[in-house]
């Protein structure tokens, strides 16, 4: 059969064996086989892309080129990382008597089915079928958020769904709006929502319904991407899931929605011209990165933070591609790269951190945590570094790309700004895990006393993240750089 | 003006004022009523042009919007609420003389914004549109002025139905495997919300999400 049916079928077949419950060396062993053979699949499928090939299926409505190859090469990854640090996360809060058999259930059928969800939106070249695959992965969050079941995640759960559907009602609109801008010269049947035949089409695409449309699109894209101001169920819904699936969402769905924005950008700078929505994206972009700077500065949770560090990395990706030249847009996918390697140490280290300490409040958490978890604290200081874009590490390469690009270009007054806000976050950042981390220790006292750290499952795939995420700085593998040159010819040239 | 045309346009007009309708209940059974009988017009409309135009497919987008958002999603809906007994809405954060004015006036730039689509084969699709344009403002107005849960799940469900009314008024439906992917995401998004309702009763003795507010920051 198919290797791209494939490569969606085993997650699936994972989700469902978790979803019928048994016993938990057999959940583990599933989920992680699982997903380690999603990503071999995943870079098969690239593998296959790179050979000259075009991986597609069920008529053309799923299609791998260079853009999809990325995010799905990085999606595996992450999804295995999530799948093999959740593991280690459910064994900790286990051996608590924290977790009862229906969180088990729903950890161990919910993670593979949003890996699933997840690929398959990378992988759509059907806007129909692109849509539905993003639904998936918000319904698949809901549960995911309130697993701890607490007053704040019930909030923080209705808080996304709403905002998320919401969000998801625009992009349908758009997607609607998009299809009647092509009426008369889409065809019918399934492949008239093909967003290959969209670019066939484009020069007669009506002006009017097509902006119209991308605008709705980008904004509702846009709300899963987590570009201000649609980003306020960021911060909730990060504070209130566990780790592994903060993973998914932060990284799996970032990737996935922005994707979705590339696509429908891609339409509309084939039939408008780039600057339309370039504009827009450089715009929303702008604003996100604005927007995490007094954020960050007041923030009282270690995973709050990490959200808004968050919506500052979509908003450079969306800056960089709004930029409109090819540096930028090759920035940007170089930054969804690295990002991908490193946001997941950030995030394990700080749910680490916060696991031990039963919480993610800096004022329950306490100052100076190097000397209680010095492990869980040294790759957290670590993960910042990468996360704010310090050198010797990838996403300073890739902010260095993005700027020099709006420096050279026609945008020298957004890019001012934009480096602007970047220094203040750096500082921002520094200032907050400098405190957390080195800060003077509290009053022993009224310190409270954490868990004891071990090298656990959980901690072997923090280590392992973070050897991965630093190694990249210093060399990223021949294919993986073939594939952002592929992405990048993709999203430039629109082919 | 043919008779299908008719029919089109008292639909759509149809659909318009039990948004409003919606927007000036407080009892929530009847709000829910009321959208329910928003649906089967929905699904009228769909009807209609399937006959006038001979797409068949079309055929079972009515079907499929009757069945789901015309009975089984206002059936489910309705024994949420008889479940955790609370019947009204409390004061929105708007009075409703207040909102339907806001109304009107969203309606006037819904009905300005649609005269800038390419007049389509069927003369009425501008009126399905203005119609459509209007709902989707009501629905997120709706959203941001009520407090009860149950009502800014309907809200959600009159911007979907607006969406549906431009997918089928404008572009004469969507692929038709597209259209069950989505109906099956929406029936599958309105069971977790009302999961999601009962838990925040359970948890707070009240669906009033205004009290959703610890998180900020």
């Amino acid at each position: 059969m198919n290797l791209l049916v494939w490569t969606l079928g085993v997650p699936l077949i994972a989700s469902a064996v978790g979803l019928l419950g048994g016993p938990r060396k057999l959940h583990e062993a599933v989920m992680i086989s699982g997903l380690v053979l999603t990503f071999g699949l995943c870079m098969a499928t690239a593998d296959q892309f790179l050979g000259g090939g075009i991986p597609a299926a069920f008529g053309d409505a799923l299609r791998v080129d260079g853009l999809s190859a990325l995010v799905l090469v990085l999606g595996g990854f992450v999804g295995l990382l999530a799948g093999a640090y959740g593991v280690g996360y459910l064994r900790r809060n286990e051996a608590r008597c924290l977790v009862t058999p229906r969180m088990r259930r729903e950890f161990f059928g919910l993670i593979p089915a949003y890996v699933f969800a997840m690929l398959l939106v990378s992988v759509s070249n059907n806007l129909g079928i692109l849509w539905i695959a993003v639904e998936l992965t918000t319904l698949a969050s809901v549960f995911l958020i309130t697993f701890h079941d607490r007053d704040t995640s019930l909030e923080a759960a209705w808080k996304f769904l709403m905002l998320g559907s919401l969000g998801l009602g625009f992009a349908l609109l758009g997607t609607v709006l998009l299809f009647a801008a092509g009426q008369g010269h889409l065809g019918s049947g399934m492949s008239a929502l093909h967003w290959t035949r969209f670019m066939e089409v484009a020069p007669q695409l009506h002006p009017f319904t097509l902006r119209l449309g991308v605008v709705f699109a980008l904004v509702g894209y846009g709300t899963k991407a987590g570009l201000a101001p649609m980003h306020t169920w960021k911060p909730d819904a990060y504070r209130e899931a566990p780790s592994p699936a903060v993973v998914l969402m932060a990284v799996g769905m970032l990737n996935g929605a922005l994707y979705c924005v590339l696509r429908i950008h891609l339409i509309s700078k084939a039939a408008l011209g780039p600057e339309f929505s370039g504009g827009l994206l450089l715009t929303l972009g702008l604003l996100s990165v604005l927007i995490a700077v007094p954020f960050v500065l007041i923030q009282w949770n270690l995973k709050r933070l990490l959200a808004y560090s968050s919506i500052e990395h979509v908003g450079i990706m969306a800056v960089g591609v709004g930029l409109g030249a090819e540096a930028g847009v090759f920035g940007a996918l170089l930054h969804m790269t690295y990002h991908s390697l490193a946001k997941p140490v950030a995030l394990f280290s700080a749910g680490t951190l916060a696991q031990l300490h039963s919480s993610s409040d800096f004022d329950r958490i306490g100052t100076g945590t190097f000397t209680r978890t010095p492990v869980a604290s040294a790759l957290f200081v670590l993960a910042a570094l990468m996360m704010t874009g310090s050198p010797p590490f990838g996403l300073f390469f890739s902010e260095m790309t993005i700027l020099r690009a709006g420096f050279l270009g026609s945008h020298v007054k957004a890019t001012s700004i934009f480096l602007a806000a970047l220094i203040v976050l750096f500082c921002g950042f520094a200032f907050q895990v400098g405190r957390l981390v080195l800060g003077p220790p509290r009053d022993p006292a009224e310190r409270r006393v954490p868990l004891p750290e071990r090298f656990d499952f959980g901690m072997g795939t923090v280590i392992a993240a973070a050897i991965v995420a630093g190694v990249s700085a210093f060399y990223l593998p021949g294919p993986l750089m073939a594939l952002i040159r592929e992405a990048t010819r993709v999203v430039w040239g629109g082919a | 003006m043919t008779t299908s045309d008719d029919v089109l346009i008292l639909c759509a007009a149809g659909m318009l004022v039990s948004a409003y309708l919606i927007v000036g209940q407080k009892a929530l059974f009847t709000a829910i009523r009321l959208y329910g009988f928003q649906s089967l017009l929905l699904g009228i409309v769909a009807a209609t042009i399937a006959v006038s135009e001979g797409r068949h497919d079309l055929f079972v987008t009515a079907a499929l919007t009757v069945t789901l958002k015309a009975l089984l999603i206002p059936w489910f809906l309705m024994g949420v609420i008889d479940r955790i007994g609370i019947h009204r809405e409390i004061e929105p954060f708007l009075s409703v003389p207040a909102s339907l004015l806001a109304c009107l006036g969203l309606t006037v730039i819904g009905y300005r914004v649609s005269t800038g689509f390419p007049e389509g084969a069927r003369g009425v699709s501008h009126h399905l549109i203005g119609v459509a344009l209007s709902m989707l403002l009501i629905g997120l107005f709706l959203m941001v002025t009520r407090k009860k849960a149950i009502s800014q799940i309907l809200a959600l469900l009159t911007v979907e139905n607006a969406v549906f009314l431009v997918a089928v008024g404008v572009t004469s439906g969507m692929p038709l495997i597209v259209e069950l992917g989505i109906a099956f995401d929406v029936i599958l998004a309105v069971l977790i919300l009302g999961i999601l309702v009962h838990r925040i009763v359970d948890r707070f003795e009240s669906m009033d999400v205004s009290r959703l507010s610890k998180l900020k920051g």
